[in-house]
């Protein structure tokens, strides 16, 4: 029986019913609107019949049970206790509970103990029917009904089972066929005419609305298309904003996108198997599947999810401009001029030398390219004949070689050897009997000049006679690892038997040294940078620097002018000295150490040697005209040496005249590559 | 005079350099005033993306946005729209709170909308540019037409109407234009392609089935983009009915619509509305034409009748609008009939004179977009059917009025005219048994997409109903790329291309008889093909060993040669190891070219290198893959 039920009902009733009590207020909720007072009011309305007749029934029958009730518990037990709505703490310590009606004290009952009333509760059955009246002091057991009774109050139900709080409306006075109104009087005028009230609110309705006060919604806008991009074609307005970059295309599916792709791109189950054992990003995200017709395709369970990652590159992605080379790599390569234009230069093994029992760490081609000296870690030197591969002399030094050259005049045949500590100067008795004294004589050592210059520079070398050998021996306090080279670089004057120490402060370490071909100038190479000086002027021409981190070996051309430096990490450095200090070109060619690089006397050839086991040979034009740079070819690969204990070419030297290239390997071997 | 400072820059803030010039995320944030979400949305809307600068000054894991976008969003209109969208949300609330529902209805309904169009406008200034950036905005549109309205993901039942509304309208502009070039059913959705103004536009639909929405998606930053992406296809469609002289929005046959057969009542809009111009020929006079030979007199009066209505219910919109200018329509009409490009109407003569009937289970949606688009006419089992699956002997007539004047080319003798997409083998039994449909093929709906995309009109033995149709192969692949991984399908379909291009004319010896079986004899003619090919193919294949064979003699005779120059050589020398050595020299001639790169280009052609070594490796797993099911099958 909802209020609004009541509310429609309402008007019907007084409809029939003029004098009716509701039909004032249905009128007056009509004129309120849609007020919050009145479905309450109606609704109070009705509740309160409701409740008018049911109350009187329920008292009365409440009267009645109560009674009932209350007589039969006054029979049962009279209320003894006397003392009144008082706090019963007041008697906690007294020994009584308050006065009976004849005004005589109620003593207190002896409580039971815990485990007394525990075992008590145990015993009986229904103990948990009774409840402890304090005011009285006495324990009182509950019927039946009662427990019924309460339970329903702990429900929130009427206490009374029979009680019914929502019984039929019963509608007692019944207008139908009544004669008489419930009053009489007159219909009011009231009735009749229009309100002048309401007269009055649309009239400063209309003013308000005149003036403005009140507005109106507007009528809602349909903003639908239209012709945005009307005439767009002379359109060269540029915009005020960055650059714009349009969002890359989605890439477009491939075959193996397909629903029914060939056989051929769908994976077998091993390799779907093996694709769980990859990395969750080097894994294929999408699968390859077939189906026999479109009628079966599943519905793509990652449609929304892509969309979505799309959406999100869309605008979460920096953009860049990147150029794609859509090339050719092989174009990326420089045009190199024909090899074959380039020939001679050496390409294939031709000779080995081999004899020696340790790696040769040191060889040196004779001025005519006759003979090739070489030295090796077990301590021996010996003289080969170029062409025949013949062993023509063997010097036992004793001691691992570090390094030999040829004396540089064709008709001196003297080899320098170093050794360890010492530097050996022999006669290697080639030439005929004229040149053979003329060797003798240069290597006979006067023994009293030494002992002047001694003053000067005994402290670090001393120039001896050697025998065994037929040679000159010299001696370093600090072990020499090559001939021409040192770390206070010592210059010898063969002719003069004298050293002659460097004026000049080095900064690092000196790795290695060579002269100019023509002028007295000289280059030394420290780790880092390459230090030209004037020997006759005696102070520094150029520092040039090579960006390596450490060279081994250096080379000059012979036109003087450019130079190659070889270093550990496998780095080639072409330097133009006209040009700057720093490297014309770096090439990276081997990828181990480079142990010597070397300039061809004639041929525009160089060549580096590593410990990779292979040689390379370029081609190095350097023309008279300034404006052009050098032209630099890579032309041969050799190879043909193997490794022992990680050491590979140890050396390798130009012929004098011809385009071959003898290499020294720490496996015993030498090569000569020809043409 | 001092010069004015032109923008105020806050102490610290650097004068120059990356750290002037862009700002982080949270810096951007406090400058706007804003939240991230209401950021993330203007930037949706804008269009303006995080940019890198080359020195991340405040850290890598930083988002860097220029100050000049930042600037671009702060005077922005939009942020002033939504700064009172949030006092109309405070004020909703409080309306709400004080249970005054009335007003807040109201205000609900006077919430301010932001405008798109400028922002469209300025986006795209010119009509191509938003061509050009349609891909996504279809695929997105696309999609939500296909997803369920979830009140929980906050996606209304109206934004999925919308959707397919405006995608419809899209298709239907396609498709009665003749602009779709290719189309590729994937396990992801339908592919297509269209060239509309030079601008190449791929979408992707989704298959036509519930679609789930899964927890790990950001729904709002979706509905964000369908923000933009909605109002742009309006336009977008807009302009484009436009310049087909169609007013837009269009007003659809609400018996069709109801039907949800929304695609075909667009098309028939468009139709109806171009009939009004006799020069044009489409395919709705021309059934028209054709219905009045046979015997579906009472249908055809029936569609006469419904077209009727229908035109005056359209014609009362059309009216300001057509009847000024209806001469000069016909003179546009002309015109862009001329200028239509030779691709547009290869196309649209692909399926031309060949009628559809789609049984059930076919994909309806995506055929009824695709066959009209090249021309064909196509109806389908249901309601509101153009023509019913008894339509018959219309059709006969045309097939032999073909073959009889001897106009068509072996192509179209080899194909009915008539063809109906069965699929399943029910359809086909209980077709079998009446008599009256032997005239036409049954086909599984792959045909369609391939001959599309094949752009010939492929054999149907392969595609017959009941079998496993042969493999669907991307028309997105170029199969022209160096190395790239050719099918056998591939292959065949070329050869037919081919084919069809030269029009091989049947030979004079053959008689009628196997002129009634077309097929053969062009199977014939690719196996005769396909034969000489191999023969060149073995040909090719003995020269070559016979000029290996020489070489290998010329540089045996060669290495005698140097053996006898030097004694001290290595005797051990054998011809195996020359040839290894030959290797080896060609390696080093590789290398020799790669020594004078400098870094930087080596490192880039490394790079290349590997990338090419991956796709070839890709490309050798499907060829091994192909020989182990060749030899599969040999030995079965």
């Amino acid at each position: 029986m909802s209020p609004k039920k009541q509310n429609e009902e309402d008007p019907h009733v007084s409809d029939s019913d003029t004098d009716s009590t509701y039909e004032d207020s249905s009128a007056a909720d009509d004129d309120d609107g849609d007020s919050f007072g009145s479905p309450s009011e109606s609704e109070s309305e009705p509740a309160a019949g409701d409740d008018s007749e049911p109350d009187e029934h329920g008292e009365s029958d409440s009267s009645g049970l109560h009674q009932e009730e209350s007589d039969s518990s006054e029979d049962e037990v009279a209320p003894r206790n006397t003392v009144g709505d008082v706090p019963l703490h007041w008697y906690d310590d007294e020994p009584h509970i308050g006065y009976d009606i004849k005004g005589k004290k109620i003593k207190k009952k002896d409580k039971l103990d815990k485990l007394g009333s525990f075992l008590a509760n145990v015993d009986d059955s229904k103990n948990w029917r009774k409840v402890y009246d304090e005011y009285n002091d006495e324990e009182v057991e509950l019927t039946k009904d009662e427990v019924k009774l309460v339970r329903r109050l702990l429900k929130n139900r009427a206490p009374h089972a029979d009680f019914n709080p929502y019984p039929d409306y019963v509608d007692w006075f019944k207008w139908d066929g009544a004669k008489h109104p419930l009053s009489n009087a007159p219909e009011p005028k009231r009735r009749f005419i229009p309100s002048k009230w309401e007269a009055k609110k649309v009239v400063q309705y209309v003013r308000a609305i005149r003036k403005g006060l009140i507005t109106f919604d507007k009528p809602k806008e349909e903003d639908g298309p239209y012709l945005l991009w009307e005439d767009d074609s002379g359109l060269t307005e540029k915009s005020n904003h960055l650059a714009y970059i349009p969002a890359p295309k989605q890439r477009l599916p491939g075959n193996e996108e397909s629903y029914n792709p060939p056989l051929e791109y769908i994976p077998t189950q091993e390799e779907i198997n093996s694709y769980q054992l990859m990395y969750e990003e080097d894994r294929p995200k999408f699968i390859p599947k077939r189906f026999t017709s479109m009628r079966s395709i599943p519905a793509y369970e990652n449609a929304m999810k892509e969309c979505f990652e799309r959406c999100l590159d869309l605008y979460l992605c920096p953009r860049v401009r990147k150029k794609r080379l859509n090339i050719d790599p092989e174009s990326l390569k420089p045009k190199l001029p024909s090899r074959k234009e380039l020939k001679p230069y050496p390409t294939a093994c031709y000779i080995e030398y081999k004899g020696h029992e340790d790696a040769v760490t040191s060889i040196s081609v004779e001025p005519s390219g006759q003979w090739i000296a070489s030295g090796s870690s077990d301590g021996t030197v010996r003289i080969w004949e170029v062409e025949t591969g013949r062993c023509l002399r063997r010097w036992d030094v004793g001691e691992a070689v570090n390094c030999v050259a040829w004396n540089p005049l064709p008709d001196v045949h003297i080899l320098a050897v170093s050794l360890g500590q010492d530097v050996l100067i022999l006669n290697t008795h080639l030439g005929d009997d004229e040149e053979q004294k003329k060797i003798k004589e240069l290597l006979s050592v006067d023994t009293s000049t030494p002992s002047d210059d001694s003053g000067n520079s005994a402290t670090s070398v001393r120039w001896l006679q050697d025998d065994k050998h037929g040679g000159i021996k010299l001696k370093f306090f600090k072990t020499v690892t090559a001939v021409e080279w040192h770390r206070k670089v010592l210059i010898h004057h063969l002719s003069k038997k004298l050293t002659q120490k460097l004026p000049f402060k080095l900064h690092g370490l000196a790795v290695r040294s060579t002269f100019h071909p023509s002028r007295s100038i000289f280059f030394i190479c420290t780790k880092q940078s390459v230090r030209v000086y004037d020997l006759l002027k005696r102070k520094l021409i150029k520092k040039l620097d090579t960006g390596l981190r450490e060279a081994s070996s250096i080379a000059v051309h012979p036109g003087g002018d450019n130079l190659i430096v070889g270093s550990k990490e496998g780095k080639l450095c072409w330097f133009d000295m006209d040009l700057s200090s720093k490297p014309y070109k770096t090439l990276k060619c081997h990828p181990k150490d480079i142990n010597n690089v070397v300039y061809h006397r004639s041929y525009p050839l160089f060549a580096s040697c590593s410990d990779d086991c292979n040689a390379y040979v370029f081609h190095g034009m350097v023309y008279s005209d300034l404006n052009q740079n050098p032209l630099i070819v890579p032309l041969e690969i050799l190879r043909g040496h193997t490794s022992s204990d990680g050491r590979g070419i140890l050396d390798c030297k130009f012929h004098p005249r011809q385009p071959w290239l003898f290499t020294a390997g720490a496996d015993k071997l030498i090569k000569l590559y020809c043409h | 005079m001092v010069k004015a400072v032109k923008h105020y820059r806050p102490p610290g803030k650097k004068k120059e350099g990356n750290a002037a010039k862009f700002v982080t995320r949270s810096q951007a944030l406090k400058q706007l005033q804003i939240n991230l979400p209401l950021f993330r949305k203007l930037c949706i809307l804008k269009g303006v993306t995080p940019r890198e600068p080359k020195k991340k000054f405040k850290g890598t894991h930083q988002t860097y946005y220029h100050v000049k976008d930042v600037a671009f969003l702060h005077h922005e209109p939009l942020l002033e729209i939504h700064r009172e969208i949030r006092v109309h949300e405070r004020k909703i609330k409080k309306a709400e709170a004080k249970k005054n529902l009335e007003r807040a209805k109201r205000l609900r309904e006077k919430t301010p909308k932001p405008k798109i169009d400028r922002i469209i406008r300025q986006r795209y200034p010119r009509f191509v540019d938003a061509l050009g950036e349609l891909d996504d905005c279809l695929s997105m549109v696309h999609l939500f037409a296909a997803l369920p309205a979830a009140e929980s993901k906050k996606i209304d039942i109206e934004c999925v109407h919308k959707c397919r509304r405006l995608a419809h309208e899209w298709q239907a502009f396609i498709s009665r234009t003749h602009k779709l070039r290719k189309a590729f059913v994937s396990v992801k959705g339908i592919y297509y392609q269209a060239e509309v103004e030079g601008q190449k536009i791929t979408w992707l639909t989704p298959h036509s089935l519930q679609q789930v929405v899964s927890d790990d998606v950001d729904v709002i930053t979706m509905l964000n983009f369908l923000q933009l992406y909605e109002p742009l296809l309006g336009f977008v469609n807009f302009r484009l009915y436009h310049s087909i002289n169609l007013k837009y929005p269009p007003i659809l046959d609400p018996r069709l619509e109801a039907l949800a057969a929304d695609l075909y009542a667009l098309s028939r809009y468009a139709n109806a509305n171009v009939n009004a111009v006799p020069s044009v020929v489409n395919s709705e006079a021309s059934q028209v034409a054709e219905s009045e030979q046979g015997d579906a007199k009472p249908k055809r009066d029936d569609i006469e009748h419904e077209k009727s209505e229908l035109r005056l219910a359209q014609l009362q919109h059309q009216l300001p609008t057509n009847e000024p200018g209806a001469l000069m329509q016909l003179v546009e009409e002309a015109a862009s009939e001329e200028e239509v490009d030779q691709d547009t109407r290869e196309c649209k003569n692909l399926f031309k004179d060949l009628k559809f009937f789609l049984s059930r289970e076919v994909p309806r949606e995506s055929l009824l977009f695709v066959i009209p688009a090249f021309g064909g006419i196509v109806s389908w089992e249901g309601e509101g059917a153009p023509f019913q699956e008894s339509d018959q002997s219309i059709t006969h007539q045309v097939c032999f009025s073909y073959y009889l004047l001897g106009l068509g080319d072996l192509l179209y003798l080899m194909m009915s005219t008539h063809l109906a997409i069965g699929f399943n083998f029910k359809i086909v039994d209980r077709d079998s048994q009446g008599h009256k449909f032997l005239s036409r093929e049954y086909v599984q709906p792959q045909w369609v997409f391939d001959s599309v995309n094949a752009r010939i009109i492929l054999p149907t033995v392969d595609y017959m109903v009941g079998r496993i149709p042969p493999p669907h192969l991307s028309p997105f692949i170029d199969y022209e790329e160096e190395g790239a991984y050719i099918p056998d399908y591939a292959k065949t379909i070329k050869q037919l291309q081919a084919a069809a291009r030269k029009e091989v004319l049947p030979l004079p010896g053959v008689g009628k008889e196997d002129l009634e079986d077309p097929q053969n004899i062009l199977v014939e003619g690719i196996m005769d093909r396909a034969e000489a090919n191999q023969a060149a193919q073995r040909k090719q294949k003995m020269m070559m060993l016979e000029q290996q064979y020489h070489n290998d003699l010329k540089k045996e005779l060669q290495g005698v040669t140097y053996g006898k120059m030097d004694s001290n050589v290595d005797k051990q020398t054998s011809t195996g190891e020359e040839s290894t050595d030959n290797a080896q020299q060609k390696d080093d001639a590789d290398d020799m070219g790669t020594l004078m790169m400098s870094r930087k280009k080596r490192k880039l052609l490394e790079a290349m290198k590997i990338s090419n070594e991956r796709k070839q490796a890709k490309n050798d797993l499907i060829k091994q893959r192909k020989k182990k099911i060749d030899e599969a099958h040999k030995k079965n």
